[in-house]
């Protein structure tokens, strides 16, 4: 799952970046209202951590302007100003969700989850097909019930189809999820990862549509 | 020193009343004497003259006949022939000396009272009317009693009056008291009270003072919060950090979180610092000026920002040319001066040239970055506005805490973009 994130402070951002990276997210830094206002559209992105005091360009303006734009990704606020009138303006202005500096980076993953489940229409934290449940809070999937071991690039990739159930996806749109700017996209790399999932959930669990793309299978 | 007013008028009314009432007294039994003298001696005289016109009638009675024994108090009279013989006498004149062709008051002792004799002589005889002295005095000390009751009987009440009007005068101010006691302390609408003209100062400098400390309450208030506002920040980052460590597995990684960590303490330690700073210097109101070592002061400052500018590479030099330099507080000077330096180095490129000078009449910290955004130049003094686009931390105090001390030397700060490029920050004096 692919997070922008927009915040001008050094350390928070760099803490940010690299504890959801840690969390299963790929995440792309921006410093700089100006810059994420066409930075949004530089990836599919599934969600957005906005930082309320940006240089050059006010967090709740870059809002304003995406949502005008018609960028439409979930938006969690952070911010420093905690009053209700602020976190009142914030949510008008079309933000998702709000945290008031200091947060828990379990908690900003968990509200980007929940977040990402709404906008996908469900309300169970499990993503479940046929046979297969993956937990993405855990980190975990199970097959009939017994949990299978994945790497973390592998539960990705599922992650991803499951989010995107009843579309075929292309191998460059499920890479564009997984690599942020700062890890090179290996090639092949997906191939091998859906080569691995057929083999640990089942060869079926995963289709090919020749020349379009994946899909998840029947779910038999 | 506690007094009471009342006591104070109570006092002030007694010790004038009574030398005036004395002083009145006296003039009064004075005077009194005079007048009473002038009546009575002139009643003897009118009398002396009436028997003196009976003295033919009385001188065809034989002499010596029997005098009248007639009993009039504290009164005498005689009557004499030319020949000297009493023709009439009353029970007191009996004592009183024939003196022959005298017309005039005498004094004279009887009985040891002292008596008063009006002598009239004429060819016809001789008149003696004598009065007791005791009796004038009896008239004046009368008239002396009276006036004194009069005072005694009035004084209560101008006592009581006094005691009355100061407390009505003093109402209004008992009112205020009740007022001020029941105000909430931060309130800071003036006192509206309506006082006597005497009074309005007070309630003038009342106003002032609740105008002065409402402000000082509204300025703590809004430091208070943003500098609670300002610190979340560097929490924010020490939580993320933090929490990072316990995430990552990778050693290089947690080593690099554990650096961060740090830095965030040093930030939010800087910041912390900054604001203990300016909130001892806004207290401050006054400064021990010394006669100050600038070349000292400027060494030591740029040896305090030495270490931080050999991470970034830059170059401090400092000018302190001659002549008589301001005055002013060691320590305070040298926070400004580290504070000017700091900022510098912070927000110029890496391997900047920073030159301060000091002149008596300029103090000036010049780099040769890439200055500030005509936009945002006119902001950079406000508490915690750091201009965007900063990669630096800091705490957006630094230029208020030069100001502030700029104030208390009766220096005045300003900055502007130099043309050849970078940032000059300038003191002068007022």
């Amino acid at each position: 799952m692919r997070v922008l994130i927009v915040e001008d402070d050094p350390l928070i951002g760099d803490g940010l970046q690299a504890g959801l990276q840690a969390l299963g997210f790929s995440c792309d830094w921006l410093r700089d209202g100006k810059l994420a206002l066409s930075g949004i559209r530089a990836a599919p992105y599934d969600a957005v951590v906005l930082d309320l005091g940006l240089p050059g360009m006010d967090g709740l303006e870059v809002l304003a302007a995406w949502r005008r734009a018609g960028q439409h990704e979930p938006v969690l606020l952070l911010t420093a100003r905690d009053g209700v009138n602020d976190r009142i303006r914030g949510l008008d202005a079309g933000a998702d969700d709000y945290l008031v500096k200091p947060f828990a980076l379990g908690e900003l993953a968990a509200r980007l989850r929940a977040l990402l489940r709404r906008r996908g229409g469900s309300s169970t934290p499990l993503l479940t097909h046929g046979r297969v449940s993956l937990d993405p809070a855990a980190r975990q999937v199970t097959l009939d019930g017994q949990p299978v071991a994945l790497s973390a690039r592998e539960l990705a990739v599922l992650e991803v189809l499951l989010g995107n159930r009843n579309r075929v996806l292309s191998r460059a749109e499920i890479e564009e999820k997984l690599y942020d700017w700062a890890h090179e996209v290996e090639s092949n790399a997906v191939e091998v990862h859906i080569h691995h999932l057929r083999k640990k959930l089942g060869a079926d669990f995963i289709k090919t549509r020749r020349g379009l793309g994946y899909t998840l299978g029947d779910g038999a | 020193m506690s007094y009471s007013l009342r006591g104070q008028l109570v006092r002030s009314l007694l010790l004038v009343v009574t030398p005036l009432w004395l002083l009145g007294s006296v003039l009064l039994a004075l005077h009194a004497r005079h007048e009473v003298n002038e009546l009575y001696d002139g009643q003897q005289q009118i009398f002396a003259r009436q028997l003196y016109s009976t003295l033919p009638m009385l001188a065809q009675q034989p002499a010596g006949s029997d005098p009248k024994a007639e009993k009039t108090d504290h009164q005498a009279v005689a009557v004499w022939n030319p020949q000297g013989q009493r023709l009439l006498v009353d029970s007191e004149g009996l004592e009183l000396p024939y003196h022959a062709g005298v017309t005039g008051f005498h004094l004279l002792q009887h009985d040891d009272e002292d008596w008063r004799v009006y002598y009239l002589s004429g060819p016809a005889g001789s008149v003696a009317v004598a009065q007791e002295n005791s009796e004038r005095l009896e008239a004046i000390s009368g008239l002396l009693l009276t006036q004194s009751m009069v005072w005694l009987l009035l004084l209560p009440f101008a006592l009581g009056a006094v005691w009355w009007a100061v407390f009505r005068a003093l109402q209004p101010l008992a009112d205020l008291c009740r007022t001020l006691l029941q105000r909430q302390p931060d309130d800071p609408t003036p006192l509206a009270h309506p006082l006597p003209s005497e009074l309005a100062p007070l309630l003038d400098s009342l106003n002032g003072l609740i105008d002065r400390v409402a402000g000082t309450l509204q300025r703590e208030r809004q430091f208070t919060a943003s500098a609670a506002h300002e610190l979340r920040s560097p929490l924010a980052a020490l939580r993320v950090q933090a929490e990072l460590l316990t995430l990552l597995d990778d050693a290089n990684a947690r080593n690099a979180a554990a650096g961060k960590v740090m830095q965030g303490v040093d930030r939010a330690s800087h910041l912390v610092d900054q604001l203990l700073a300016l909130s001892r210097l806004e207290q401050q109101q006054t400064l021990p000026s010394q006669p100050l070592d600038w070349a000292q002061l400027a060494e030591q400052a740029c040896q305090q920002v030495a270490e931080y500018s050999t991470v970034r590479g830059s170059h401090i030099r400092h000018q302190v040319s001659g002549g008589p330099l301001p005055a002013g507080e060691a320590l305070l000077l040298s926070l400004l001066l580290r504070n000017l330096l700091d900022n510098a180095v912070r927000y110029s490129p890496p391997g900047a040239e920073v030159l301060l000078e000091i002149s008596p009449q300029l103090i000036r910290v010049s780099d040769n970055g890439p200055g500030i955004a005509a936009e945002h130049l006119p902001h950079i003094g406000q508490r915690f506005y750091r201009p965007p686009g900063q990669s630096q931390s800091g705490s957006g105090l630094g230029l208020s805490i030069v100001r502030r001390i700029a104030e208390l030397h009766g220096l005045q700060l300003s900055w502007h973009n130099r043309p050849e490029g970078g940032l000059s920050v300038e003191l002068r004096p007022h």
